[in-house]
């Protein structure tokens, strides 16, 4: 049992170096990890600058998490993708360790990656625009960022084997990227949207991640709130895990029947 | 005690035609072969390209599911114990694909170690080992996108051989490779086979069956042709002579003719360099040729010479046709 | 000489054939529909949202606007880009150098569709305003905004085929698609007001292509006539003529370059 966890672990570390490597010699993932989220920062500073400076720390939250989601879909959700278009799928699937550890290894160091994003908005809007930038409760929002991230990785996991499973589901990528910035508070409260959309912000993990970081940022939350909002990621984060299961086996069965491993079919 | 088991494999495939009225065509790849494989022992499949020999081997190695019949590996059934299989078995496809590009030959074996559940102090040492195995000493820090086809061939053995696996696949391994790293990589298998690992080989190349291999089996059309040794092969063709003959472009009715003689056993046309030489098996020998200029009258002929059969010709024979 | 014209006409309209086939040959309805009537709205309700919980009014329109034209930017930048830049991922560039037909009309046939496509993509745009943000287009003279709408989306090509050429020396074309798509949506005006943004910005809004679009529709659909705008629209129209023979000059470059050192491959 304990050389199971030790092999998974291993497992994951070194998808995570790996993809990290591989990450780094590429340009485009830079952008959407890097760049999109500072131009959104930045536009999100200018719109909102009305608001007071009170609100930099929310503009510099709010971003970084468009950043992540962004980096999700397009960069994690392309996780067993992208190696089936490099044919290192079929050696992937022909080792003995299991798929969706190593994605989770992967979308980790995607996810991981993306925080650089917060600090860059951070760094950005701190140092150039001279607002002050004060965390309300430190031990709480870096808490809920390590919450975040694994709730977000497990997401990736399922959302990588969707993109496997649904031929189509390719085609729905440009239009889940704002909706998720919009159903789940990043840069406005959902308050705003019309009532009927806030039970679909509830079922989305995001929302819940969105919800105690900027409580915590902003000192907007009370504790047992943040406490409730930590309680349904992590709830969140289970039912991806262990749905991930299921989802893998199927996907997996499905591919060696279809021949898909190493072509599209 | 056989290695390997496979009992009426068969694998259809869907393909469809056309992009707006979508048509689909069941092709069969596998269609229902019986064969089985001692321990230890280096055993070729031969045959032409698609034949079925790449879906074979992907069956066995877990990565596709037979549409019917079955298969095991060491005892283990491909599908329903395909995770235990993983471990004890490695293999190698070969070509441009299935290595990370953007990391050093040394990353990929290190990643792959890890996934092969390799101890890491285990790894440390083999690495290196199968580094010098391969002939990729001093290289291995370079980047896989810069690898010549050969040594990413080569970074292909190494892989599969991290985790001393019992049983190896090697699907058309001296592919692509120049004839030294060909020779080379032959020597590097006959050396698996000596510290008694199972392999199965396929190929297309008729002599690197005959110099490896203990027993061959000949796939065309998805089914087995002929399953024997080498030697055993060639008694297919002993009984005829080869009365080769180069000719400038041969109309079909002329091929038929001359397929329809009567001590005419098979025919086939091959492509040598620019030239076209006719094959024609006939237990009569030279005194064929006559016979054989008669029936070509009106073609422009050149060369004509008659040798004995080789395993070339029984698997010409065996497979027929063009080659 | 006629036959040198009827020539370039036909390259002119094979061009903007292959263009449409390559837009849509792997469009399926779904794809279409998602792509390029719900991802930009989606895009355009979370800027109108932002907009106004900034603000703290009720007028979209501001926002609505802005996004609606952005979506043409996007056919110019991506589609035209593509089109281009594609040329090298498709390996085709060396027969295209080896053509000897007029670079001219074939870049500006294959622009074509995009124009067009960028027009649907604007009018799809004020048409979600309509229905969902209450965008008032009774004030709205037809000419003026049609006008305005394809000079803004050929200047915006224009800019793709700038875009284009510079994607075929580089291995990241996305990545440069993507960087100049959001400087489009930060200086051009579409979210945020020019006026308010630090001067260095309010030069380099002046120099690219939108800006003045933006302006203008926003004119017209608060009433303004022809005259009003026509200053702007000329801009508007001499910026995309700037940008395409900056595009043109640097492929002529890249292609003389390439035939004397045998390669494009730079980074």
């Amino acid at each position: 049992m304990v050389k199971r966890i030790k092999d998974t672990l291993r497992i994951i570390g070194m998808s995570f170096e790996i993809e990290l490597r591989q990450n780094l010699m590429d340009g485009f993932v830079l952008f959407g990890i890097v760049i999109q989220p500072l131009i959104v920062a930045f536009m999100a500073l200018w719109m909102l600058k009305d608001k007071g400076p009170d609100y930099a720390i929310f503009i510099v939250v709010g971003s970084a998490m468009t950043g992540l989601w962004t980096t999700l879909l397009f960069n994690g959700g392309n996780s067993i993708r992208g190696e089936r278009w490099a044919g290192t799928l079929e050696p992937l699937v022909g080792a003995p360790s299991s798929l969706r550890i190593v994605v989770f290894g992967k979308v980790l160091a995607n996810v991981t990656q993306s925080l650089l994003s917060m600090i860059g908005c951070y760094t950005f809007i701190s140092l150039i625009m001279g607002y002050p930038l004060t965390l309300s409760r430190p031990i709480l929002f870096f808490i809920s960022i390590i919450l975040t991230v694994f709730s977000f990785a497990s997401f990736g996991v399922i959302i990588a084997s969707l993109f496997i499973l649904i031929p189509d589901f390719q085609r729905l990528q440009n239009t889940l990227e704002f909706p998720v910035y919009i159903l789940c508070g990043f840069l406005f409260p959902i308050a705003l949207l019309p009532g009927w959309t806030t039970p679909i912000s509830y079922i989305l993990s995001p929302y819940w991640a969105a919800r105690a970081l900027h409580g915590s940022a902003q000192g907007t939350l009370e504790i047992n709130q943040i406490f409730i909002s930590w309680g349904l990621l992590i709830i969140f984060s289970a039912i991806y895990i262990v749905g991930s299961g299921a989802l893998y086996r199927l996907v997996l069965k499905r591919a060696r029947v279809d021949a898909t491993l190493n072509t599209t079919g | 005690m056989n290695a390997i088991e496979i009992s009426n494999l068969k694998r259809q495939f869907k393909t469809t035609i056309g992009v707006i009225k979508r048509q689909t065509k069941e092709v069969v790849a596998v269609d229902g072969i019986s064969f089985d494989i001692r321990a230890g022992e280096l055993f070729g499949l031969l045959g032409p390209n698609g034949a079925g020999k790449t879906t074979t081997i992907k069956m066995l190695t877990t990565l596709l599911i037979p549409s019917s019949g079955t298969a095991t590996i060491m005892g283990l059934d491909v599908v329903k114990d395909a995770e235990k299989i993983r471990p004890r078995i490695g293999f190698i496809f070969g070509g441009e694909r299935g290595l990370y590009w953007r990391l050093s030959g040394l990353d990929n074996l290190r990643y792959f170690a890890t996934l092969y559940y390799v101890d890491t102090n285990v790894a440390k040492k083999k690495i290196p080992e199968l580094i010098q195995l391969v002939g990729l000493k001093g290289r291995e820090k370079e980047k896989v996108e810069g690898y010549s086809r050969g040594m990413r061939q080569r970074l292909h053995i190494a892989r599969a051989l991290l985790h001393d696996p019992e049983v190896l696949f090697l699907d058309e391994p001296t592919m692509g490779l120049d004839p030294v790293g060909a020779r080379e990589m032959r020597m590097t298998i006959r050396n698996l086979q000596s510290a008694k690992k199972t392999i199965l080989l396929t190929t297309h190349y008729m002599f690197e069956a005959d110099e490896l291999c203990e027993r061959i089996a000949v796939i065309n059309k998805g089914k087995i042709v002929a399953l024997n040794t080498p030697v055993k092969i060639k008694h297919i063709v002993q009984d005829l002579s080869i009365v080769e003959i180069e000719i400038f472009g041969i109309p079909p009715e002329f091929l038929e003719k001359v397929k329809n003689l009567e001590f005419v056993d098979s025919v086939a046309v091959e492509t040598r360099d620019q030239r076209q030489i006719l094959l024609v098996h006939t237990p009569k020998g030279p005194s064929a040729i006559s016979d054989l200029v008669e029936a070509l009258n009106g073609l422009r002929l050149g060369k004509i010479v008659t040798r004995e059969p080789t395993l070339e010709d029984a698997y010409v024979r065996l497979v027929g046709g063009q080659m | 000489m006629k036959k040198r014209s009827v020539t370039n006409i036909r390259i002119f309209f094979e061009g903007a054939i292959l263009s449409y086939r390559a837009l849509f040959r792997w469009l399926r309805p779904a794809t279409y529909i998602a792509s390029k009537i719900l991802a930009p709205l989606t895009m355009m309700i979370f800027f109108v949202f932002i907009g106004t919980y900034a603000s703290g009014s009720n007028d979209a329109s501001f926002y609505v606007i802005g996004n609606a034209l952005i979506f043409a930017a996007s056919s110019g930048i991506f589609g035209v880009t593509m089109s281009i830049g594609g040329e090298r991922w498709s390996g085709t560039l060396p027969y295209l150098f080896g053509s000897p037909a007029n670079r001219m009309a074939i870049f500006t046939g294959r622009a074509f569709m995009h124009i067009l496509d960028g027009m649907l993509g604007v009018f799809i745009g004020l048409g979600w305003g309509v229905l969902l943000f209450g965008l008032d287009l009774s004030q709205t003279h037809l000419i003026p905004l049609l006008l305005t709408i394809l000079v803004t989306t050929y200047s915006t090509a224009g800019l793709g085929l700038l875009m284009g050429c510079v994607g075929l020396i580089t291995r990241n074309v996305m990545l440069v698609n993507n960087t100049v798509y959001f400087m489009m949506l930060l200086f051009s005006g579409a979210n945020i007001r020019l006026e308010s943004l630090p001067k260095w910005m309010q030069v380099v809004s002046k120099y690219i292509p939108l800006t003045r679009g933006i302006a203008s529709t926003r004119l017209i659909i608060a009433g303004a006539g022809i005259n009003e705008i026509f200053p702007l629209l000329m801009e508007e129209f001499l910026i995309g003529f700037v940008f395409s023979l900056l595009g043109f000059f640097l492929f002529s470059t890249f292609e003389k370059r390439a035939k004397k050192i045998g390669t494009l491959e730079i980074f």
